[in-house]
């Protein structure tokens, strides 16, 4: 009796100093810098004030931008959920040929860094792109008569990179719908398209919106996109203005940007985990599942299947092939000829010191914050979750703060915070890795605590009731049980970390490079094929880490 | 008085139905009839094909061969290219979990085929408190699917299914979600609700007491083809095989020895050594299965064969027993007033027993 008793007390202390630790961790990593930001923006010198704001909507370069961000988003938002929904529905409720590689094909812009996206983009549709030249040399026309360097590129290709946010997301609710409620309304006396209309419609609508949410703030929290194709045609918006004016450098009125931004993301995902939360009330009871039942397209299978294959094959296969032709081509704007090919950028970039270095930093950058992130998130989830601890949940909120803070922002709170004695990590590498710890965190606490949530409490308690000890409880049952998932969770926080480009190209530094920023850097220099040589050995990476992710978790994870 | 010619309206048939998916065969060569106010239940273990002919007769599934008729009318018949959309059928269906739309209430969800029906909306108001009054849903047309119980999620069904005064209304194993006790009370409802509304219900289950208790008729299914067809006493105390035998209540099987057949009946040996009688005629001497439900065995009577008691069961209005006969162990059900402990030496008679060949 006095044992257990010993035990049990022992244990409690230890929990309580680690969530104190962690507790501190988070207020030094996460809360302080984000709270720089704020105040930093109500201030000018040591006194309140609200200019910088005033600033932003006084000047109309600033107002410019902001008005941008937001109608480019709701465009490319409105954009993904036409496209988005459209191909869900075609995908998963009719007898189109071919799905799972449809499905595959269209779920590809998800695995590709956006800027990099956007080169490829910048590749095939820019002036002397390959399908430029294509369109160019069939009509005999002069130029083609798109430009992808324009707000309409941007739009373009952000919902491209967003609408398989609402493809997975609708075509989810889709084949999670219970078939008997469609059913029911045709047993009612609804023909096929009545049923769409007043059952399945209204059904998938949480769904929807809650991915339109997604995609919305996705549009606009990035910068890779817009500063690829905008900068060129002086077309701004947030995340690119607030770059500019950190390289003035314009400090209160960039964090008066960034609180705008937060604000414009970060009330569409409250709004979109509400609805989250509230569509788990919406789950009936479910019966026998029966096939769900595929509309006949009829005449129209072909025409339609030609199309979507066209847009499944120009949202990632098409990108890629563009990327890995420019890898291997001599000089950019050089005819599509095997004379014109060589492996020299390749040599070149394994000899160039920078980018060696840069790969190490960023394989340095993701396995460290993969890690710590993993850990601290473990053990959150573990005292909120199962131990229960009183605060523990507060901690689990902390953590999760940062989903809803735009990388730029971010970054802007991290040269705030470590820029100035005691602790200077500005200039450094470390000053990366605190960004990252702070951005992931609310990623690996989601997945530590799905996964934790998934072992059910009686599994531990019947090793309990076994003779187990806490620990070899924690050895025997839980680290088995939860150890797929740590491990898809760390590949999940690995992966965008060593790709990341938001928040390192505003904290690099000599040194301190990271390959989205040599990359970034490269394109903006005009060295295309560098960069596409560059970025075919990350695909290759990402591809490779995929192939992992799918292994380790049998295919219900992926990028 | 001259003879009176009665003609029985036919609400449902199927005719020689198959259904194949794939290289599975799911349905074979199905045929029955469902009359006017009829109360008709397709019986069988899960994956007997019951559900599969349902759905074919609602025209949610598309059969591979056979004809389905629906109040006279062709509606299903590949052969002949005829495919009539479930949306056209006019009939009533109730799904296993109810189906109830959770994004309309109680009812917006009873009322929709009326609306799509374009009924005035005074007959729909009408018809509305008919059947929130018919079903106990007063008070509740507000709610909304999440905010009532299972029952009441089930009478909601039932009220959609009804709403449109369908002659024919399809239920999918309705009561399969309920507790046991809700589910004994729907039972008499469901068949109060056929009497009194005068619709010919076709009912899926594989709950036999459940079709036992509702059905006019019950076809028994197994293995995708009808394998008996009748009224349920009929089926209880004449099942054709052995499959029947066994899913319909409780019966003991035990192997036995036809030895002396005659045109009256034979004796059949058990193993250890004690005969039964049996009324079949024509058997044929030797090895057999000899079925003998539990009641119809006597405990503690004078004369009969030896047996032992192994095991006893209280069940409130009646007991159990597991008797060993030779070297049968056999169910008996007695009422309370025979009092047996295990152990007890006894004696018993098998009133009635029923012979399959081995």
């Amino acid at each position: 009796m006095n044992m257990v008793k010993a035990t049990t007390g022992r244990s409690t202390d230890v929990r309580y100093v680690l969530m104190i630790l962690i507790g501190l961790f988070f207020l030094a990593v996460i809360v302080y810098p984000l709270s720089l930001v704020i105040v930093k923006s109500f201030s000018s010198g040591a006194d309140f004030t609200i200019n910088n704001y005033v600033k932003v909507f006084s000047q109309e370069a600033n107002l410019r931008a902001f008005w941008n961000s937001i109608w480019v988003s709701c465009l490319s938002t409105a954009v993904c959920v036409a496209l988005g929904t459209l191909l869900a529905m075609l995908i998963v409720r009719t007898d189109i040929p071919g799905k799972s590689w449809l499905r595959m094909l269209l779920l590809l812009p998800y695995g590709i860094p956006p800027f990099i996206g956007a080169m490829a983009w910048a590749q095939l549709f820019g002036p002397v792109g390959y399908v430029s030249k294509l369109y160019m040399s069939l009509t005999g026309a002069m130029s083609a008569p798109w430009r992808i360097y324009s707000a309409g590129g941007v739009v373009l290709v952000l919902a491209i990179y967003q609408f398989p946010v609402v493809f997975i997301t609708v075509s989810g609710a889709l084949g999670r719908i219970d078939t008997s409620l469609e059913e029911a309304a045709r047993m009612s006396g609804g023909g096929p398209f009545r049923t769409l209309i007043d059952v399945t419609l209204p059904l998938i609508t949480p769904a929807i919106t809650a991915s339109a949410l997604l995609a919305f703030v996705g549009c606009i929290s990035n910068f890779g996109i817009p500063a690829l194709l905008g900068f060129r045609a002086r077309f701004f918006v947030l995340t690119t203005r607030i770059y500019s004016a950190l390289s003035i450098p314009d400090m209160p009125l960039a964090t008066a940007m960034a609180v705008l931004l937060a604000i414009t993301s970060g009330v569409p995902l409250v709004l979109a985990r509400r609805l989250e939360r509230r569509q788990s009330r919406y789950t009936v009871i479910s019966g026998k599942s029966v096939r769900p039942q595929t509309m006949n397209l009829g005449a129209w299978r072909a025409p339609i299947f030609i199309i979507v294959v066209i847009v499944s094959l120009f949202a990632g296969v098409v990108p890629l092939i563009s990327m890995l032709l420019t890898s291997f081509l001599k000089y950019w704007g050089a005819p599509l000829r095997f004379a014109n090919m060589t492996t020299g950028h390749y040599k070149y970039i394994l000899n160039l010191p920078m980018v060696t270095r840069a790969f190490r930093n960023s394989v340095f950058l993701a396995v460290a914050a993969a890690t710590i992130t993993m850990a601290v998130g473990a053990l959150v989830s573990y005292m909120s979750i199962r131990a229960k601890i009183r605060g523990a949940k507060t901690l689990d909120f902390v953590g999760t703060i940062p989903y809803a803070v735009p990388c730029t922002m971010v970054a802007i709170s991290m040269i705030l915070a470590w820029s100035r004695p005691p602790v200077v990590l500005y200039g450094t590498i470390w000053v990366i890795l605190a960004a990252y710890l702070v951005r992931y965190m609310p990623f690996s606490i989601r997945t530590t605590n799905a996964t934790l949530q998934q072992v059910h409490v009686s599994l531990e308690e019947a090793a309990r009731v076994s003779g187990a000890g806490w620990i070899q409880t924690m050895r025997h049952i839980v680290m088995p049980l939860i150890r797929p998932g740590l491990v898809a969770g760390w590949i999940l926080v690995f992966m965008p970390a060593l790709r990341e480009l938001t928040m390192s190209v505003l904290l690099w530094s000599q040194g301190a490079e990271t390959m989205g920023v040599v990359i970034y850097n490269m394109q903006d220099a005009g060295y295309s094929q560098i960069a596409a040589a560059l970025s075919t050995v990350v695909l290759l990476v990402i591809l490779a880490g995929n192939v992992v992710v799918r292994k380790l978790t049998k295919g219900e994870v992926s990028m | 008085m001259g003879a009176e010619v009665v003609l029985v309206e036919e609400r449902i048939r199927v005719s020689n139905l198959a259904k194949q998916f794939g290289t599975f065969t799911a349905v074979h060569d199905v045929s029955f009839t469902v009359h006017e106010n009829e109360f008709f239940s397709l019986l069988g273990p899960s994956g007997c094909g019951k559900t599969t002919t349902l759905r074919c007769i609602s025209g949610l599934e598309q059969p591979t061969e056979g004809e389905v008729y629906i109040s006279g009318r062709l509606v299903t018949a590949p052969r002949k290219n005829v495919m009539v959309p479930p949306e056209r059928r006019g009939i009533g269906m109730v799904f296993q979990n109810y189906a109830v739309w959770p994004h309309m209430t109680v009812e917006q969800n009873m009322s929709y085929p009326l609306r799509l029906a374009k009924k005035p909306r005074e007959h729909v108001a009408t018809k509305m408190a008919y059947l929130m009054d018919l079903l106990e849903l007063k008070g509740l047309e507000k709610r909304y699917p999440s905010e009532l119980s299972g029952g009441q999620q089930q009478r909601v069904a039932l009220g959609r299914a009804l709403s449109t005064d369908p002659k024919v209304m399809l239920l999918d194993e309705p009561l399969s979600n309920l507790d046991a006790k809700l589910r004994e009370q729907m039972r008499f409802e469901l068949k109060d609700l056929q009497r009194k509304t005068g619709i010919s219900i076709l009912y899926v289950t594989h709950d036999q007491v459940e079709a036992m208790a509702m059905s006019d008729r019950v076809a028994v299914m197994n293995a995708g083809a009808v394998v008996q067809e009748g009224a349920p006493h009929d089926i209880y105390a004449n099942p054709t095989d052995k499959f029947v035998a066994d899913f319909i209540g409780t019966m003991n099987f035990v192997p036995g020895t036809v030895v002396n057949a005659t045109e009256q009946g034979a004796r059949v040996r058990l193993r250890g050594g004690a005969e039964v009688t049996v009324r079949e005629s024509s058997l044929e001497a030797g090895s057999c299965t000899l079925a003998i439900r539990p009641e119809d065995i006597l405990l503690g009577t004078e004369r009969g064969v030896d047996c032992e008691v192994d095991v006893r069961i209280f069940l409130g209005n009646v007991i159990e027993y597991r008797v060993r006969i030779g070297e049968d162990l056999l169910r008996v059900q007695t009422n309370a007033s025979i009092r047996l402990e295990p152990g007890d030496r006894t004696r018993a008679i098998i009133q009635h027993a029923l012979v399959f060949p081995e």
